[in-house]
């Protein structure tokens, strides 16, 4: 059922059995799994059905550090949230990408194969072989090479508000309350429990939420503000008795043209590290380091796709001739985005769209570029706090301090050495890295990000280390527990919207076996 | 959009080919039996302006190996071929030598980035060799 909060009478009071924040990934999948057994679900949006800009104004902050996308931008408040805007890569973490998480893959692993279908995927498997057709295979890397091929699979994307509107609008106990902020959480003397939430409406409407449970589930800098904006009782922010909420704020930086390669007139096409259609699903493959090489010089997990090096596209990127009133509505980096990934969009397209588009931004054979990413390793420094400014709700807005490691472009430039080490072992061509130093092309002026909130809420068993348990529970809050990428403690590199699904489902199976 | 417009330029001089790619054929100094030598061995490369570019930063990187007598005994050792060792009889048994020397140095790392370029220790010295 949806009810509009701002119809509701003045200093309305909400009961349920547990309250969840945010109607994004996290919060939809939790809210349609609790469903059920007379469980009474408040799912609290910020948001309509659509797009709406005084409320997506709540979102507005600073930025400093490291270049991003302006706040009010780089998210989407209303009902699916972020999703409304997801490219749909997924891919499952692997050991590696969880060897300091508090559980390894084989706890995640049922709740991957839920969120495989919630994400509308159309197969389980992400080994490169299974996505090997005729026209697009994957590299044939020699023993011990000190890369590996891997594989995202591309949802629809799945726009949850959109995809599960009518579960929610039928699924039995759940009520989503539309234009429903958060403005305060409300505990015990002792910051102990959560005793109600108070919620306020752009319209000036008022109340409170009464539960047994409370999942925030707003993102990975709204987490954050909220918590630390909740601080009547404790006065540094709820879970921040350690002053680690807001820290560790990672986001996975993006280079588009970190590399040339030419390959040989006779050597394989590299279609399979750019987005196509295998077996009817849109993929894209991926280089990363081997386990043995990640673990051995400690790089960060890293994925590298190879692009046919397309003239317009490529020298385009920051710089494509958008007309001047349509770049003026539109960030740097969504503009930016916009030269990469229109062409790959259109792309998509059956022909004679895709005829058309192919001969307009491809390129001659054999040359490729490289778009690298990342998961750095966790800064504390790197972090999101509040800032004296407040938007119309009284809420104080946050600060994003977005920092990459000192490493970062020499474990780039390492990642793609280790590439060009195995195309030129395997013979199937020469690879150079781009610098300032050597090419006079300075990929990192092109550095975007991916719009990935993460770790901002890091779970970790010893609360000095994490700010939730390994359940998402909130260290000393026994009733409040937190959804969404701002638990992941490390980011591997690619996008959480699985994993958040995964998590979503795992902490749903807490809640419904928890006592009463 | 300087810079963006120097990586265009970069990139399409780069574009028509490899810059070591060897070339068989016509050119063989190297007559059956006779010791490998400089010029033999400059002669595989298929694009000699392109390799001295390559190869003018490889000496400069390297200035221990400026001298041509010193890049041709390096490669003459690391083909396994000694001092008075005889050149294989003909380029294409050389260039599958060098292709497969070329190779195993990619596989154990034995590389150098030179202007960018990830490459093999020995092809490094081959192009320093034309400049």
């Amino acid at each position: 059922m949806f009810v509009d909060a701002r119809t509701l009478p003045q200093k309305f009071v909400i009961d349920a059995d547990v309250c969840i924040v945010g109607a994004g990934a996290a919060g939809i999948t939790l809210a349609r799994d609790l469903s059920g057994n007379n469980r009474r679900i408040a799912l609290l949006e910020s948001g309509n059905f659509d797009f709406d800009a005084d409320t997506q104004k709540l979102y507005a902050g600073e930025v400093v550090g490291q270049a991003y996308t302006p706040l009010e931008r780089d998210r989407l408040r209303y009902l699916g949230g972020t999703t409304n805007h997801w490219e749909g890569s997924c891919r499952e973490f692997d050991a590696a990408d969880l060897a300091d998480w508090p559980f390894g893959v084989d706890e995640l692993a049922p709740f991957y194969r839920q969120a495989h279908d919630i994400c509308q995927l159309s197969s389980h498997s992400f080994a490169p072989q299974d996505w090997s057709t005729d026209e697009a295979r994957p590299l044939q890397l020699g023993e011990g090479a000190g890369v590996k091929s891997g594989v995202f699979q591309y949802s629809a994307p799945t726009r949850f508000g959109t995809v599960y509107r009518s579960d929610l609008a039928s699924a039995p106990g759940v009520t989503v309350y539309l234009n429903a902020n958060l403005v305060q959480i409300d505990t015990n003397d002792a910051a102990s429990s959560v005793i109600g939430l108070e919620v306020a409406c752009l319209n000036g409407n008022r109340g409170r939420v009464r539960a047994r449970h409370y999942v925030l589930a707003a993102g990975g800098i709204e987490n954050v503000r909220l918590l630390l904006n909740s601080d009547r009782v404790q006065q540094s922010g709820l879970g921040n008795q350690y002053d680690l909420v807001g820290r560790y704020f990672m986001d996975h930086p993006f280079v588009p043209l970190a590399s040339t390669i030419v390959a040989h007139a006779a050597s394989p096409e590299m279609g399979f590290y750019d987005q196509h259609v295998a077996r009817g699903h849109i993929i894209e493959g991926y280089i990363s380091a081997s386990d043995e090489v990640r673990r051995k010089e400690r790089l960060p997990p890293f994925a590298i796709g190879i692009r046919p090096a397309g003239g317009l596209v490529d020298a385009g990127v920051g710089n494509m001739k958008l007309p001047p009133t349509l770049r003026n509505l539109m960030s740097e980096n969504f503009a930016n985005g916009l030269t990469y990934y229109l062409p790959r969009w259109l792309d998509r397209l059956e022909s004679p769209v895709r005829w058309m588009n192919q001969r307009m931004w491809r390129n001659p054979p054999g040359t490729y570029t490289t778009v690298y990413t990342c998961g750095p390793d966790p800064d504390p420094e790197s972090r999101v706090t509040l800032i004296g400014t407040v938007d119309a709700l009284g809420m104080r807005e946050t600060r994003l301090n977005w920092r990459l490691p000192a490493s970062f472009e020499r474990d780039m430039q390492r990642a793609h050495e280790l590439l060009g080490q195995e195309l030129g072992r395997s013979g199937i061509g020469r690879l150079r890295i781009e610098s300032s130093a050597t090419t006079g092309y300075d990929p990192i002026k092109d550095l975007g990000e991916g719009h990935h909130h993460m770790g901002t809420t890091r779970m970790h068993d010893d609360p000095r280390r994490g700010v939730v348990n390994a359940d998402c529970q909130v260290h000393g809050i026994a009733n409040l527990s937190i959804a969404g990428s701002s638990v992941f403690p490390t980011y591997a590199c690619d996008d959480p919207t699985m994993t958040i699904v995964a998590l979503a489902l795992r902490l749903s199976s807490h809640l419904k076996s928890a006592p009463g | 959009m300087r810079k963006t417009r120097r990586f265009v330029l970069a990139y399409l001089a780069c574009a028509p080919g490899l810059p070591l790619m060897l070339r068989s054929g016509l050119g063989f100094a190297a007559g059956e039996g006779q010791e490998l030598d400089a010029a033999t061995l400059r002669s595989l490369v298929a694009d000699p302006r392109r390799a001295r570019s390559i190869g003018r930063s490889y000496r400069a990187q390297y200035p221990a190996e400026e001298h041509p007598g010193v890049l041709t005994g390096l490669i003459r050792s690391s083909l396994g071929l000694g001092e008075s060792a005889a050149a294989p009889p003909n380029r294409d048994a050389l260039i599958s030598v060098l292709d497969a020397r070329v190779r195993a140095e990619f596989g154990a790392g034995n590389i150098v980035r030179v202007d960018g370029w990830v490459l093999a220790r020995t092809e490094a010295r081959l192009c320093a060799l034309c400049d």
